[in-house]
């Protein structure tokens, strides 16, 4: 039989011979010296590529692609939570500068909602109910603390407090649909 | 349909989440990086054609086609960006492609002592050295040989990979091997 090719070789190494050609191989190998030494090396060479050098790659890829990707620019959740602090802060603002105390605000609006129509009447309205509500809240805080540190609390603080609350309780769900939009 | 764990991956970074993605690169980053390294000879442009790669991925994810398996499609992605390249650059990355690969451009570049000669050489040297041997050799079969050596592609994959027939596939990478065995051969490094 004639010296076997590099791709019989190669063949025989990945065992996609058929039985007869394999066993033909195997035979020949046998009383080859020069094609089993060139068996053995490939034999070798195939070990080793198995096993490639592995080459670390630097951790700065991953911080350059996530900064490209996600640019560290405000996210919809963190303005949020801007827009409601501010918010916070308009309203007690607005309540310590109009004496909220006194409900005079809140007559304000209702006295507005009166001497107006349509949709406007409507929208003052339900801002006229929400600040009532508030104002309910905050004078049941404060009774209670009161109550409980035989101290008068400063209606802004309450009023604060309250508002942080209301701000804390629904970041979660502002973050939750803000997420949806985003995907 | 059954999803693998890329598949699950891509899903979830399709949802919108950010550190599915992450995920993914920290998966795929040695081996993508790996293979261009090794295609492109230059640290820094390994560097810049990987970014490149994981960006172009994410912008084109909603593309990606589920029935398929993610890794081929991703390695198809990162093959042609390299061999375009490759093909602008060809004279830089050609540079060491003689057909002779002396022990000397092999030495010169890995961390190799020795005092007796080569005969000595411990299985570790002797690993790097053929590595260094793959690095060496022409892109046209160093490519395949990456492909299937690094990536782990079988050949109907490298095929799609590279859009070369499957036989074409099977012949380059035999005589890229045939390459290799000769040059360590003559570098007496087989003994």
């Amino acid at each position: 039989m004639e010296c076997l090719t590099s791709t019989k070789i190669q063949d025989y190494i990945e065992g996609t011979l058929n039985s007869v050609e394999s066993a033909m191989v195997r035979d020949h190998l046998i009383v080859c010296a020069a094609c089993k030494r060139k068996y053995n090396e490939y034999e070798i060479l195939e070990k080793h590529l198995l096993q490639p050098v592995e080459i670390i790659p630097p951790a700065i890829i991953e911080r350059r692609v996530l900064r490209e990707l996600f640019p560290l620019l405000p996210s919809y959740t963190s303005i949020f939570a801007l827009v409601a602090a501010s918010f916070v802060l308009l309203v007690t603002g607005i309540y310590i500068y109009f004496d909220f105390a006194n409900n005079s605000i809140i007559q304000a609006l209702q006295l507005t909602s009166n001497t107006t129509s349509n949709w406007l009447a409507s929208v003052i309205k339900v801002i006229s109910t929400v600040f009532s509500a508030v104002y309910t809240v905050f004078e049941a805080v404060n009774r209670v603390l009161t109550l409980l540190l035989k101290v008068n609390l400063g209606a802004e603080v309450i009023g604060l407090m309250v508002f942080v609350l209301f701000t804390l309780l629904f970041y979660p769900l502002l973050k939750l649909a803000f997420r949806k939009l985003k995907g | 349909m059954i999803m693998d764990e890329d598949q699950v991956l891509i899903k979830k970074i399709l949802e919108g989440k950010k550190s599915s993605f992450e995920e993914l690169m920290k998966k795929y980053n040695r081996k993508i990086f790996g293979f261009i390294f090794r295609m492109v000879r230059d640290e820094e442009v390994a560097i810049e054609l990987t970014q490149d790669f994981f960006i172009k991925i994410y912008g084109v994810l909603s593309r990606y086609n589920f029935e398929y398996k993610f890794s081929t499609w991703a390695y198809r992605i990162c093959y042609n960006l390299v061999i375009d390249y490759v093909r602008k650059n060809q004279a830089q990355v050609d540079s060491l492609d003689d057909d002779t690969v002396t022990q000397k451009q092999l030495m010169d570049s890995a961390n190799y002592v020795s005092e007796d000669g080569f005969e000595n050489l411990a299985r570790e040297e002797l690993h790097n050295y053929i590595w260094k041997v793959v690095d060496c050799i022409p892109v046209k079969y160093r490519e395949l040989i990456l492909l299937r050596y690094i990536q782990g592609l079988k050949y109907d994959e490298i095929a799609l990979v590279t859009d070369l027939p499957v036989g074409t596939v099977k012949n380059r990478i035999f005589k890229a091997k045939e390459i290799l065995r000769t040059e360590i051969d003559k570098d007496g490094m087989f003994n």
